[in-house]
C-alpha cells in the first residue's frame, strides 16, 4: 500500500488540533487520570492519611471488601441502589409531566420554567441546610398549627424516614435540569406530526404515549443516563441533611468511602472501595446506554 | 500589532500567577489553621495584640469547624502543612507527632498546666501541644428549676429517674440531650467509663486489644444504658434530630431543667438566649456511690506547631508570649472566657467555671478518658449508640459494634 504522503496542510491541521485540545487534555490528565491512577497505587496500601509512609499491602483491602470485612459497604451500596432506582423513576416522570404541562403556550409559561429551574443552581450544601430547617424546625411549627401526625414524624431522626428525606429533597433540587432537557426535546417535536395524528383521531393520551414519548427517545436516553450518574454519586445532600446518620441509616457509597478514608483514617480501604465503586458504575451505565441506544435504533 | 498585543496580554497573565512577595529582613509569616471558631474573634484580637509586639511578624489566622480533619490532612499532604494547627488530646497526640514539634524545652511548657501537659506528652518527656483552654465537662442543670420543683442535684442513678419524674410532673422536660451529634455520647460516657475502673486508661487500652467487653462492667453494660434509656424516656421529643443549637435552645429557653453531653463552653450560647439563668454544674450520677458523681476537666483539644516550619523561631517566640506574658495570660480569662491552661493565671467570671473550680477542690475531677482514644472511634460509637437508640440495634448488638469499632479503628496494627 502506498502511503500518502503528509501535506504541509494537513499538518498544520494537526498541530492546531493538538494545540487547541492541549489545555483540556492537561486539565482532564491531571484532575482525573492522574488521581485515579494514584488511587489505584493507594489501594494496594494501608496508610492513615497522615503519616508520610503508606504501607504496601497489596490487595489485602480488596480481600476485606469482597470476603464480608465491610459490611457498611455492602449496605451502602443498597442504600444507593436504592436511592438511585428510586431517584430515576421520580425524577424522570415528574420532570416530564410538568415539561409537557410548560410546553404549552400560556402567560406564564417562561417565568414558571424559570422557578422550576432555580433550586437546581442553588448550591446542594444550602439546599440541604434549608430542607434540614424545614423538615425539624418547619415541620414542628406545623404541627403545632394544622396538628396532623405528618408533621410530627421525625423525618431526619428515624432511619427509614430519613430515606425518603433525601429522595425527596435530591429530587425537588434536579427537577429543573430533567424539565429543561424534557422541554428541549418536545419543542423539537415537528407539530405537524402532531396534527397529523390528531387529524387520524388520536386523543390527547393516545398523542402522547403513540407519537411523542417515542420522538422523545433521544432525551429519555439522556436523561436516563445523566439521572442515574448524579443518583449513584449522590453525597453532598445527605451530608447536609443527615450527615450519614441517624445511626448510620443513610450512607451512600460515596459517603461511605469518604468516611473510610477521612474519619476512620484508613485512606488504603477507602481507595479500593473507590475503585471497586468506579467498576460498578462503570459496568451499570455500560449496560444501561446499550438498552436505551438498541431501544432508539428498534424504533 | 495585535499580535504584540496578543503577546503582552499573555505574558500580563502568566505574570499575574506569579505572586512575588515582598520580603523585609527579619520579617516572618505565621499559618495558623485550627478548628475552634468560636474563638475566631478572640483569636484576632490576640494576632491584633502580638502585631504592636513583633510588627515584622504577619500572622494569617484561618479556622472551621466542618471537615477540619480532612481539609488538614489534605494539606499536610500537599506540603503545606500550617505552620499551628489542632488536633485532639491524647491518642492523636502519637499520630500526627512525625509533624508537630516537641516543645518541652520552651517557657510555654513551663507555663503550662500540669493537668493539661499530662494530654499532650508523647514518647520520653516531649510535650506535642499545647492548648486554647482547659475545659469542664459534666452534668448542666438550671437552678431555677430545681428550686422551683424541689430537688437537689441527683448523685445516684435512682436519684436521677426521681428526679426527672417529679420534673416531669411539674412540666418541665426533664432533660436535653443532642443525640443527634455524636460527640455527645463520648462526653457522657466517659464518666462511666471513669467510674468503671481505678485506672480508665487501662481499661479503655484493653478495648482496643479486644480484652475486654462491655458486659462485663456493670457500669457500662446496666447503668450507662439506662442513663441513656432515661435520657431518650424523658428527654426531646425526637432525640435524633436535636444537635447543639436544639440543646441550647431547649436549655436557654427554660424548657429543659438539664442539659448533657456539654461543658463549660456552651455558657455564653445559653445567657444569649437568657441571661438571667441560673447555671448549675455537677458530675453526671453514674453509680450507686454519690462520691463517684465527678465533673472532668483537662483540655481535649491540642494546637500543634509544625516543626518543618519555615519560620520555627517565630512561630515559637509567638507561642511562649502567648503562655507567658502579662496580656496573653490575661487574654484567656478577659478576652476569650475560657478556663486558661496555664498554672496561675486568673479564672473567668463565669457561672460554669467557677463551679467546676469549686467542685474540683471539693470532690476531685476524673479524668479526661475520651482522649484515650481517636475521635474515628468515638464517631462510630456514636453511630452505634444512635442506631440503638433509633431501634435499629440491640443493646447487645449495639456493644457487640461498639467493642468491633474499638479494636477495628484504634487497635495497634
Amino acid at each position: 500500500m502506498e502511503r500518502k504522503p503528509v501535506s504541509p496542510m494537513s499538518r498544520k491541521a494537526l498541530k492546531d488540533t493538538l494545540i487547541f485540545t492541549a489545555p483540556a487534555v492537561i486539565m482532564v490528565l491531571l484532575a482525573m487520570y492522574i488521581p485515579f491512577v494514584m488511587s489505584g497505587y493507594y489501594s494496594l496500601t494501608e496508610w492513615n492519611g497522615i503519616s508520610r509512609n503508606p504501607v504496601f499491602i497489596g490487595f489485602e483491602n480488596f480481600k476485606t471488601i469482597f470476603s464480608s470485612g465491610s459490611p457498611e459497604f455492602v449496605n451502602a451500596l443498597l442504600f444507593t441502589f436504592k436511592y438511585a432506582a428510586l431517584f430515576i423513576v421520580f425524577s424522570n416522570v415528574f420532570a416530564l409531566a410538568l415539561a409537557v404541562a410548560l410546553s404549552r403556550k400560556f402567560r406564564l409559561a417562561n417565568f414558571l420554567r424559570g422557578m422550576f429551574f432555580l433550586p437546581y443552581i442553588m448550591s446542594m450544601t444550602i439546599v440541604g441546610f434549608i430542607w434540614k430547617f424545614i423538615f425539624t424546625q418547619g415541620f414542628e411549627k406545623l404541627f403545632e398549627i394544622t396538628g396532623w401526625s405528618i408533621w410530627n414524624y421525625s423525618w431526619l431522626g428515624d432511619g427509614n424516614l430519613a430515606f425518603w428525606s433525601i429522595v425527596l429533597v435530591g429530587v425537588w433540587q434536579s427537577l429543573g435540569f430533567y424539565i429543561v432537557l424534557y422541554v428541549a426535546g418536545l419543542q423539537a417535536i415537528p407539530t405537524d406530526v402532531l396534527e397529523a395524528a390528531s387529524i387520524d383521531g388520536a386523543n390527547a393520551r393516545q398523542r402522547f404515549f403513540r407519537v411523542i414519548l417515542p420522538l422523545l427517545g433521544p432525551s429519555i436516553t439522556t436523561c436516563m443516563f445523566m439521572s442515574l450518574t448524579n443518583s449513584l454519586k449522590v453525597f453532598d445532600i445527605i451530608l447536609a441533611l443527615t450527615k450519614g446518620g441517624p445511626g448510620g441509616a443513610t450512607y451512600s457509597a460515596t459517603l461511605d468511602i469518604y468516611r473510610e478514608a477521612f474519619q476512620n483514617n484508613n485512606y488504603g480501604l477507602g481507595s479500593a472501595k473507590a475503585i471497586v465503586f468506579f467498576v460498578i458504575v462503570l459496568i451499570l451505565t455500560q449496560v444501561v446506554l446499550k438498552v436505551f441506544e438498541r431501544r432508539e435504533v428498534e424504533q | 500589532m495585535k499580535k504584540l498585543l496578543c503577546a503582552l496580554l499573555t505574558l500580563a497573565m502568566l505574570l499575574s500567577l506569579a505572586a512575588f512577595p515582598a520580603v523585609a529582613e527579619d520579617a516572618a509569616e505565621i499559618n495558623i489553621f485550627i478548628s475552634q471558631p468560636e474563638y475566631a474573634d478572640a483569636m484576632n484580637t490576640l494576632i491584633a495584640a502580638y502585631k504592636e509586639v513583633a510588627p515584622n511578624v504577619t500572622i494569617n489566622y484561618e479556622t472551621t469547624q466542618n471537615d477540619y480533619p480532612t481539609l488538614l490532612k489534605a494539606r499536610i499532604n500537599a506540603g503545606t502543612t500550617p505552620d499551628i494547627f489542632s488536633t485532639t488530646s491524647g491518642k492523636e497526640i502519637a499520630d500526627y507527632a512525625e509533624y508537630s514539634y516537641n516543645i518541652a524545652n520552651e517557657p510555654a511548657a513551663k507555663a503550662m498546666d500540669p493537668a493539661v501537659a499530662t494530654m499532650m506528652t508523647y514518647g520520653d518527656g516531649e510535650i506535642h501541644g499545647f492548648a486554647l483552654k482547659g475545659n469542664y465537662f459534666g452534668l448542666i442543670y438550671n437552678k431555677g428549676i430545681f428550686d422551683e420543683v424541689g430537688i437537689t442535684v441527683p448523685k445516684t442513678i435512682d436519684e436521677f429517674e426521681a428526679a426527672c419524674e417529679k420534673l416531669a410532673a411539674a412540666g418541665y422536660q426533664p432533660v436535653t440531650t443532642g443525640f443527634a451529634e455524636w460527640w455527645v455520647y463520648k462526653h457522657i460516657m466517659q464518666h462511666f467509663v471513669d467510674a468503671a475502673s481505678d485506672n480508665a486508661e487501662a481499661l479503655v487500652g484493653s478495648f482496643q486489644k479486644g480484652e475486654a467487653h462491655i458486659k462485663d462492667y456493670p457500669v457500662l453494660y446496666d447503668n450507662f444504658f439506662r442513663f441513656i434509656d432515661l435520657c431518650v424516656k424523658y428527654g426531646d421529643n425526637k432525640p435524633l434530630e436535636t444537635d447543639l443549637a436544639g440543646e441550647d435552645s431547649a436549655f436557654g429557653t427554660g424548657k429543659a431543667a438539664m442539659m448533657v453531653g456539654q461543658g463549660a463552653w456552651v455558657e455564653a450560647d445559653v445567657l444569649a438566649i437568657d441571661d438571667s439563668i441560673q447555671i448549675g454544674f455537677a458530675g453526671y450520677p453514674v453509680t450507686d456511690n454519690p462520691a463517684q458523681s465527678q465533673i472532668i476537666g483537662g483540655s481535649d483539644q491540642a494546637l500543634r506547631i509544625n516543626k518543618d516550619s519555615k519560620n520555627l523561631q517565630a512561630v515559637l517566640d509567638f507561642v511562649n508570649w502567648w503562655y507567658t506574658s502579662e496580656y496573653g495570660q490575661n487574654w484567656f480569662c478577659d478576652v476569650a472566657g475560657v478556663i486558661p491552661p496555664v498554672t496561675g493565671a486568673k479564672v473567668a467570671d463565669m457561672q460554669i467555671i467557677k463551679q467546676g473550680v469549686e467542685l474540683s477542690a471539693a470532690d476531685g475531677t476524673a479524668p479526661l478518658s475520651i482522649c484515650y482514644s481517636s475521635d474515628s472511634y468515638h464517631q462510630a460509637k456514636g453511630e452505634a449508640l444512635q442506631a440503638y437508640i433509633g431501634g435499629s440495634l440491640t443493646k447487645d448488638e449495639c456493644c457487640a459494634q461498639i467493642e468491633a469499632k474499638c479494636v477495628e479503628l484504634d487497635g495497634t496494627k
